[in-house]
């Protein structure tokens, strides 16, 4: 039946654009469940949060009224939130560079010939499967200053005790460690199996032509790992602005001097510590559009320096 | 070929490497040593400067203590069927946008990629309220529903497919074509066997994401019969957070199981990594 | 695409109307009809662990004496879960019919419910037998929205090897004001001879800086012509704050580290901590050490600010508000709460509670219980509005903005007033 059909492509023009019908009644199909989900779970919640941003929404008594720009204004003066943006700017920018450059190395490390590589590999990946809830805890048990033992282990190199969650000049910083032990397989994972989709024939053909090692890797692999990599900076930068679990459990309340508090965790305290469901709402815009511009700055300059991998 | 898998690129066992990874790996399980050693440990054991690291007397009691404390069973249950089938939901609409993204040509379809991007924008935290407007509403307080149809859809698993999708060699797909493959047997034949590393990849990140998604599960429901591992763990931690001991234990069980299907599951991620290996 | 428009545009209705529903659903006048064959009632608290589980046996006994009501029980997490889990209920008209946790009255007091005023004429509850000073801190801008349920004070526990280690009986001679304790404080911590041990910390600063305002003849906030304002930028609160700073100057107390501080108490590392009363029944035989605990010190006053949790009605239903009144006049009864106080470490709300033989011989019994007992005398409520929980945070960020020395006492206070005058606005 399709045998004939399959020789003779029907177009079709929308826009001034011409399209291949097939195509356009496969897609119509397969779009359902995204664009009925993107609806529902998307667009319905953020119309409401973009019309609550410029309201007085107070969450215990669920009354608001329209104030316009008066969220958006307090927040530009909130010196709390100036806190916030500069925490996250500090804390993502590390992340960023700690969780795409180590896992890269590690997963390039990892694809190398070398014994217990199974074990190797899922020792990385492990901490990605343990909750928050209980990987925290046994962090902040580490980061006791009193019977954490890792002032024990800087005691054993003869350095000085550190008060880690409980100093505004360390609380961010381990925070970070914990961060960065607890997601870097994931990028791991993910540049491993890049590595692994790499064909042989690639490889080999570079060997053939006399490559080192050196040369396999900046000329063949790391180019073809491009996809993966733009990938993993782009969700690095959507996730590191979200993140919010670690520091809520780690330092409440935002942490010494409000050293630690993210964003979110700005967000989370207008809306159910403080009620001001509004303002929580004009801060989430904000952080949308600071994602949305660092996101779209990160594909126009993956855009230019695309590799045709054929 | 196998074989040749491992020893690609570097001919003799590269021991420097060796070394390093080796001690990355150390600090890496070195929190899970501590979590097992602990989860036996007595409350003095605890308390003791300098830190002790190992328990006095092995404590089985700590154990005991957590199923006095949540009814552990129920809420493992409910987060495996939870996880299990958001992930099959999560997959089926991911695996459908990703195809269309990539393999597609339609109006719309650059606005739709940026749509599908901006969805991951949003923190949890703000569309919460929204979202439970709009779940009780359509009746899915306490709901397996309610639990897991707003956790479904995911840019992230979309996105992800469409950069491995992007790797599958175009004339696959065109000869496929030529063969008068229709679109869906294009999917299912041609592109899903190529994909799969990276699908069983995005299906086991797709199931941690669930496996501890606390928020929404803790919002959603009120019954005992609903809840959730991660709900039943923070209890824990807020009725008990100074006996580190018994924390110690619910995440050692918390864990373990996971880390179990993680290692089963991982056999299989690097046998269909072996397969596409092969393939092309 | 057209699908999509009119999908897209079915959806932007759809919302429209959850959003103006959500909003417009705030308090429909409930009409008593006959009275149903079964009342179902949602009952939420934050009551944890053990103390929950006792409290939910006490409800279940109500279930099965009243076959007409019957009970749906859920444990909603600590406070600002809970917080966090009624907001959104009540915003979508799901909000339970009966909710016990901090400050509930703030969900009925808001909305200008103050039906329990009337529930309470019910003679049966015997109202009169309330102590005053607990029934304050049910209170919501001075009127009655909940009634107490589960209340606590802090009380100043201490270890009792490191006193007599210093050789000091504080069971015959307990510091009285806060100078006498922090010569004694500072004299253990000394004769202990290790570095790592602290005189005193406190695991909820917030709160005690309420109880030392109020000891120093300030009341954190008033009520004026019908509008909170705070006044503790009155001089006698500033007292307090440079207090506080001594503290920390004196190294009598680690700057920023109130998380920390029942660990480090358990650890044997502190030797005073100023903590809730209900750590008593947790803490009685489970330290390493010999617990003690002594009545909070003070200025000018002996005073406690009271804390913990209040049991409101939320439900708008005439008959499952009269069934949630049933169920609360029972558990609130003197048995019962007096059950409740005694297995849970929170204070009896009852004159007659205290009357009680079993009561009397515990206390006799418990150095600790009797004297969270006697405090009880001088509890004090704060009083609660709208902008509590944002006066919180302003405190805490005080606090630790004093202790670690950004700013001078009186400008953190300043500060932190100015904050709260803004946030009411």
């Amino acid at each position: 039946m399709n045998t004939g059909k399959a020789a003779m492509i029907h177009r079709r023009v929308i826009f001034g654009k011409s399209y291949d019908t097939e195509q356009l009644h496969a897609a119509m199909i397969l779009l359902i469940p995204v664009l009925v989900s993107i609806i529902m779970i998307f667009i319905v919640p953020v119309v409401q949060v973009v019309l609550y941003s410029f309201t007085d929404m107070n969450i215990n008594t669920g009354k608001w009224k329209v104030t316009w720009f008066k969220n958006f204004q307090f927040l530009f003066t909130d010196e709390k939130f100036g806190k916030a943006l500069r925490n996250t700017a500090v804390f993502a920018v590390l992340k960023l560079v700690f969780d795409t450059f180590l896992s890269l190395g590690i997963a390039l490390m990892l694809d190398t010939k070398i014994p217990l590589r199974r074990y190797l590999r899922s020792s990385y990946f492990a901490p990605v499967v343990v909750p928050v809830v209980a990987s925290s805890l046994i962090w902040i048990w580490f980061f006791d200053p009193g019977v954490g033992p890792l002032n024990q282990i800087l005691a054993f190199f003869g350095l000085k005790p550190l008060q880690w969650l409980y100093s505004e000049k360390t609380a961010l910083i381990s925070i970070l460690m914990f961060s960065v032990w607890k997601g870097i397989g994931y990028n791991v994972m993910l540049f491993l199996t890049g590595l692994q989709n790499i064909p042989d024939s690639y490889l080999e053909a570079a060997k053939v032509d006399g490559a080192t090692n050196a040369q396999c890797l900046f000329r063949v692999k790391l180019p073809l790992l491009r996809p993966i990599m733009n990938f993993v900076v782009m969700i690095g930068i959507i996730n590191t602005f979200k993140v919010f679990a670690e520091v809520d459990v780690m330092t409440p309340k935002g942490g010494p001097l409000y050293s630690t508090a993210l964003i979110v965790n700005y967000i989370y305290e207008q809306a159910f510590t403080r009620g001001k469901m509004g303002r929580a709402c004009a801060a989430s815009i904000i952080l949308f559009l600071i994602i949305f511009i660092l996101t779209t700055i990160q594909s126009r300059m993956n855009a230019r320096k695309t590799v045709d991998y054929e | 070929m196998a074989k040749k898998l491992k020893t690609r690129g570097v001919n003799r066992t590269n021991w420097v490497v060796f070394v390093i990874l080796m001690l990355g790996s150390l600090l890496m399980i070195f929190p899970f040593i501590w979590m097992i050693l602990s989860s036996f440990k007595t409350v003095s054991d605890v308390y003791t400067y300098p830190p002790k690291w190992l328990p006095s007397s092995w404590k089985w009691d700590n154990y005991k203590t957590v199923f006095d404390m949540i009814p552990f069973g129920i809420y493992y249950l409910n987060s495996i069927y939870t996880s299990v089938v958001q992930t099959i939901l999560m997959m089926g609409i991911a695996v459908c946008g990703a195809f269309c993204l990539v393999f597609l040509d339609f109006p719309g379809r650059r606005p739709l990629v940026s749509l599908i991007r901006s969805t991951m924008f949003v923190p949890m935290v703000v569309t919460l309220v929204p979202m439970y407007l709009l779940v009780s509403k359509l009746h899915g307080v306490d709901t397996y529903a309610g639990i897991m149809l707003p956790q479904v859809f995911s840019g992230f698993t979309i996105f992800l497919l469409v950069s491995f999708f992007t790797t599958i060699p175009k004339d696959l797909c065109d000869s496929a074509k030529l063969d008068g493959c229709g679109y869906f047997r294009i999917l299912w034949n041609v592109v899903l066997p190529n994909a799969k590393s990276a699908m069983s990849t995005a299906a086991l990140f797709s199931f941690l994401g669930h496996w501890k998604s606390y928020t929404w599960p803790l919002i959603i429901t009120n019954k005992d019969k609903y809840r959730t591992l991660p709900i039943g763990m923070k209890y824990l931690v807020q009725e008990s957070s100074s006996e580190y001991q018994v924390m110690m234990a619910a995440s050692v069980m918390a864990i373990l199981p996971v880390l179990v299907i993680f290692v089963i599951f991982e056999k299989q991620l690097v046998k269909s990594i072996t397969l596409t290996g092969m393939k092309s | 695409m057209k699908k999509i428009l009119v999908i897209a545009l079915v959806a932007l209705a759809a919302c429209g109307f959850v959003f103006a529903k959500g909003a417009s659903e705030a308090s429909p006048a409930a009409e008593a009809g006959p009275k149903p064959e079964l009342t179902t009632l949602k009952v939420w608290y934050s009551i944890s662990g053990n103390n929950g589980k006792f409290f939910e046996s006490q409800a279940q006994a109500f279930d099965e004496a009243h076959p007409e009501i019957a009970l749906e029980l859920t444990y909603t997490g600590k406070y600002s879960d809970t917080a966090t889990k009624v907001s959104a209920a009540k915003v979508s008209g799901e909000a339970p019919d009966v909710l016990i946790t901090a400050a509930s009255q703030l969900y009925t007091g808001e909305d200008g419910n103050f039906t329990i005023e009337e529930d309470v004429k019910d003679a049966e509850f015997k109202f009169d037998d309330i102590q005053t000073g607990v029934l304050e801190y049910a209170k919501y801008n001075d009127r009655l929205a909940s009634l107490p349920f589960g209340i606590s004070t802090q009380v100043m526990y201490y270890n009792k090897n490191l006193a007599k280690a210093a050789g000091v009986d504080l069971e015959k001679n307990p510091p009285k004001t806060w100078s006498e304790f922090v010569t004694v404080a500072s004299a253990i911590q000394k004769a202990s001879g290790n570095p790592d041990v602290w005189g005193f910390d406190t695991s909820d600063g917030v709160w005690l800086i309420k109880s030392m305002l109020n000891q120093n003849g300030n009341s954190v906030v008033q009520m004026k012509d019908g509008k909170i304002e705070p006044v503790f930028t009155e001089a006698n609160a500033i007292e307090v704050a440079d207090f506080w700073k001594s503290l920390v100057d004196s190294k009598l107390m680690p700057a920023g580290q109130h998380d920390n501080a029942e660990k480090k108490f358990l650890a044997g590392n502190l030797v005073f901590v100023a903590a809730t009363s209900n750590r008593i029944s947790k803490w009685a035989g489970s330290t390493d050490f010999e617990l003690g605990a002594i009545e909070m010190p003070y200025f000018k006053k002996q005073s406690v600010a009271m804390g913990g949790s209040t049991a409101t009605i939320m439900a708008t239903d005439y008959w499952k508000h009269d069934a949630s009144w049933q169920l609360l006049k029972f558990v609130l009864n003197t048995d019962n709460q007096t059950a409740f106080a005694l297995t849970s470490g929170y204070l009896p709300i009852r004159k007659s509670s205290l009357e009680m033989a079993d009561v009397k011989s515990y206390v006799a019994g418990s150095e600790l219980y009797s004297v969270a007992i006697k405090q009880l005398s001088y509890a004090w409520a704060y009083t609660h509005f709208a902008e509590m929980g944002s006066m919180d945070s302003f405190f805490w960020y005080a606090l630790d903005e004093i202790e670690r020395g950004v700013k001078t006492p009186e400008q953190a206070f300043k500060d932190a007033s100015a904050s709260l005058v803004a946030e009411m606005e």
